[in-house]
């Protein structure tokens, strides 16, 4: 090799060399979680962000580990960077991820290392229990995904993330002024479907509404109010046969039809426009006052103050029931939103178990709650109300019911493995509000969509 | 008297033994390529590279993660043609409204930028800030004018509020010009036509100034009114402009997407997707499905849509010619 060549090739090394040191993800590290180390952090929540920094400071303060939290927004955005960090080899220490699906995702796909020795005993008891296992990748899980899905790479038992937030979906927001003005009480919440569509009808004006919703992202409908409201009407075994393959108890059967119809009876009461807005746009609508019911998440509490409306402003339910249907009271399964991953590429695996430990902990994780308004994972047990306001901390009393009348919207055990939830969503947008399709119509079509899934379903 | 003479390079190497005229020689073809050697390497790693890593990945399953791509063949586009019910029902929806917008959208933009252009022609006074007037809509164009769009045209925008005022309410649409299923496209059609008149416009400017003057005066004397010079004088001169336009129009329409994603999302209902949409889409709101060979298929349908649509240009073009 000529004289030449060999300075090229060992600048080539020095380069390998240096970018394989600068992408430890952090500090120098031994790996032992040492105090002087540093760590650095994605999540997708702006709001998840600023508390998670304010609470890392604390964490420096007990250990002398600095963690850097970045908010990469939206969803799509932070996917696409993880993608290109992760060929990059440029990818932070932890991830904060969608719960029960991403996790497994970018776990079996070897992005994030493998927490189940690291979850034990007391870590994983001051879990709320409805979330201890979200996170980890069981067999029923691995059989059920299409025959592409990375899941597929993972093997049963492996834990991913560890449970941060959790919460349930299908909360309805009321504007208080607003149902004072229309002369219903401000503090009780409708006891069924049809009291909440009465009061759809008292504040719904001509030009402003009633309902509220990003329908703009077309799934919201179905996932948020349709799947709760026709859970309770129907019972949970003919709600999964709505789903089935081969079903003839499908969405056009007389049971389907009869939810379809239920759930179309919103449609005088939508507040104009609202299939043109995306979630925030259309929680920021009814922040506004431009509408008197916003239906959402546990977490739109928060952003809800964040756009100026005081939560002792707002009165929470989750959907009601149908009178008609057959179960009366509904309570909703909280899950875990998000977890916390560690990458495979981290040089500071110790110190970014330690940093989850923390943050999971009633300390870290009320810490963090206080500030983000959003619902931890973790039991705060009699802090809870100090933590998160009376406000939130009420929202806890809807998670627990009779197990055959509580809606889990973790459970996806029924849907074909290619279930892509944008499509019925498309089909009860056309329903309602754009009445382009009546229940019988809609039912037909939401059986050929479902019946299609199972077909590619490999 | 003493003469000098000037010696060539040429003539310089040609008296230069074989070995040095050959090294100088090389030494200038290197000289050469370090020249274009940063160009050609940019171009091999984000061109030639990114071009044939899509192209392979077109035939592979992938989420973007996963250290292997699994290979499927003709897999993709076969899911995408007819194999898999679902996407092939959503292609087929996307390309009918992409095709409603590729041929809206140029056929209405030539309508209203040649009358446009034949008017700003004929002004003498304040022709250039008119122009500027009309190039606004381009200069601005982008995600903020969409963004801009949709307050516009949302329930409570202004041309509800202008149409309640002007008594006509019947016209107001109350779920908005963009959530109503009937005027959603349509609505969409007329703000890529007010975007893309700006430049047609300019085209039909420059065509306009550059046909001799002598022409349309001889029309005029023999007795030609003004529909007559512009319907057989003007609009034959100004076929190629229009034939440009035209298929830079289609050609828009067949890859835009970014005011689908930002006003409508495809919605409401699907009734605005469109297939560059799709395959955004499938490239990035998958969340981590592997569904990013499926995108790359659809990227390189759309590219064999507009290869055939550049032939197609460059034989009308000949023609008119």
């Amino acid at each position: 090799m000529t004289t030449v060549g060999k300075r090229v090739l060992g600048l080539a090394a020095a380069l390998v060399m240096g970018l394989a040191a600068c992408s430890s993800g952090g500090g120098g590290g031994g790996g032992q979680g040492q105090a002087g180390q540093s760590l650095r952090m994605w999540t997708f929540k702006k709001s998840h962000a600023d508390a998670l920094n304010k609470a890392a400071a604390q964490f420096k303060a007990k250990t002398g580990i600095s963690v850097t939290v970045e908010a990469v927004t939206p969803d799509d955005v932070f996917v696409s960077k993880v993608q290109s960090a992760a060929q990059t080899n440029g990818l932070p220490d932890v991830l904060e991820v969608h719960a029960s699906g991403e996790d497994f995702e970018m776990g079996s796909s070897g992005l994030l290392q493998d927490l189940a020795a690291d979850v034990t005993g007391d870590w994983k008891q001051r879990l709320l229990p409805s979330t201890r296992e979200s996170g980890v990748l069981t067999q029923k899980k691995i059989d059920s995904v299409a025959a592409d899905s990375p899941i597929k790479n993972g093997k049963a038992g492996q834990r991913f993330s560890v449970p941060f937030t959790a919460g349930a979906f299908g909360i309805v927001y009321a504007n208080k002024d607003k149902l004072r003005a229309a002369g219903l009480d401000p503090d009780t919440p409708p006891k069924s479907w049809e009291e909440f569509l009465k009061a759809l009808e008292a504040t719904t004006g001509k030009s402003q509404g009633g309902l509220s919703l990003g329908l703009k992202i077309s799934q919201t409908g179905f996932n948020w109010i349709y799947q709760p409201l026709a859970f309770a009407y129907l019972g949970k075994e003919r709600f999964h046969a709505l789903f089935g393959k081969g079903t003839t108890q499908g969405f056009a059967s007389p049971d389907g039809v009869k939810t379809l119809e239920t759930y179309a009876k919103l449609t005088p009461y939508w507040m104009p426009g609202t299939a043109t807005l995306g979630i925030d746009e259309a929680d920021i609508a009814f922040a506004q006052g431009k509408s008197a019911f916003d239906v959402g998440g546990t977490f739109t509490l928060a952003f809800l103050a964040q756009n100026g409306l005081s939560p002792d402003k707002v009165l929470a339910f989750p959907i009601p029931p149908s009178a008609e249907g057959t179960h009366k009271q509904i309570s909703m399964a909280p899950l875990a939103l998000t977890g916390l991953g560690v990458t495979a590429t981290t040089q500071n695996r110790e110190a970014a178990v330690k940093w989850i430990d923390w943050v999971t902990s009633p300390e870290g994780a009320g810490m963090v709650a206080k500030e983000s308004l959003d619902l931890p994972s973790t039991d705060l047990g009699t802090q809870a109300e100090a933590l998160l306001g009376k406000d939130l901390a009420a929202l806890q009393k809807y998670f627990t019911g009779p197990p055959e009348s509580t809606y889990e919207a973790a459970d996806d055990s029924f849907f074909p493995s290619d279930w892509d939830q944008v499509k019925p969503g498309d089909l009860t947008v056309r329903l309602t509000p754009l009445k382009e399709l009546d229940p019988q119509q809609a039912g037909t079509e939401l059986d050929k969509v479902v019946a299609s899934m199972w077909k590619s379903t490999k | 008297m003493s003469t000098t003479t000037v010696e060539l390079p040429a003539q310089r190497l040609r008296e230069q033994p074989p070995a040095r005229a050959r090294a100088a020689r090389w030494r200038r073809r290197l000289v050469g390529w370090a020249f274009v050697a940063p160009a050609v390497a940019l171009f091999l790693l984000m061109g030639a590279y990114t071009i044939a890593s899509g192209f392979l990945l077109s035939f592979a399953k992938w989420n973007g993660f996963t250290p292997t791509w699994r290979w499927v063949g003709l897999g993709n586009y076969a899911d995408l043609l007819y194999k898999d019910p679902s996407l092939a029902a959503d292609l087929r929806r996307a390309a009918g409204n992409t095709a409603q917008v590729m041929v809206a959208t140029p056929l209405l933009t030539v309508a209203v930028s040649l009358p446009l252009a034949v008017m700003l022609n004929s002004v003498t006074r304040l022709r250039a800030v008119l122009r500027s007037v009309y190039f606004l809509p381009y200069v601005t164009s982008g995600i903020a004018v969409y963004y801009a769009w949709r307050y516009v045209l949302a329930p409570d925008g202004a041309i509800n509020l202008l149409l309640g005022s002007l008594g006509l309410g019947s016209l107001r649409q109350l779920q908005g010009f963009l959530g109503n299923p009937d005027t959603a496209l349509p609505t969409l059609i007329v703000v890529l036509v007010w975007s893309s008149v700006p430049v047609a416009t300019l085209l039909y400017l420059s065509g306009l100034q550059a046909i001799d003057r002598g022409i349309i005066e001889a029309a005029h004397i023999d007795g030609a009114g003004s529909w007559h010079v512009l319907r057989r004088i003007i609009w034959p001169l100004l076929r190629p402009i229009t034939v440009a336009i035209v298929l830079l129009g289609v050609r828009d329409a067949l890859h835009g997407f970014q005011i689908f994603l930002i006003t409508t999302n495809g919605g409401p209902g699907g009734h605005t997707d469109v297939l560059g949409l799709m395959a955004y889409r499938l490239a990035f709101m998958k969340g981590l499905a592997p569904s990013l060979g499926h995108a790359s298929a659809l990227g390189w349908l759309l590219f064999a849509g507009a290869v055939l649509l550049t032939l197609a240009n460059a034989r009308l073009l000949r023609r008119v010619q």
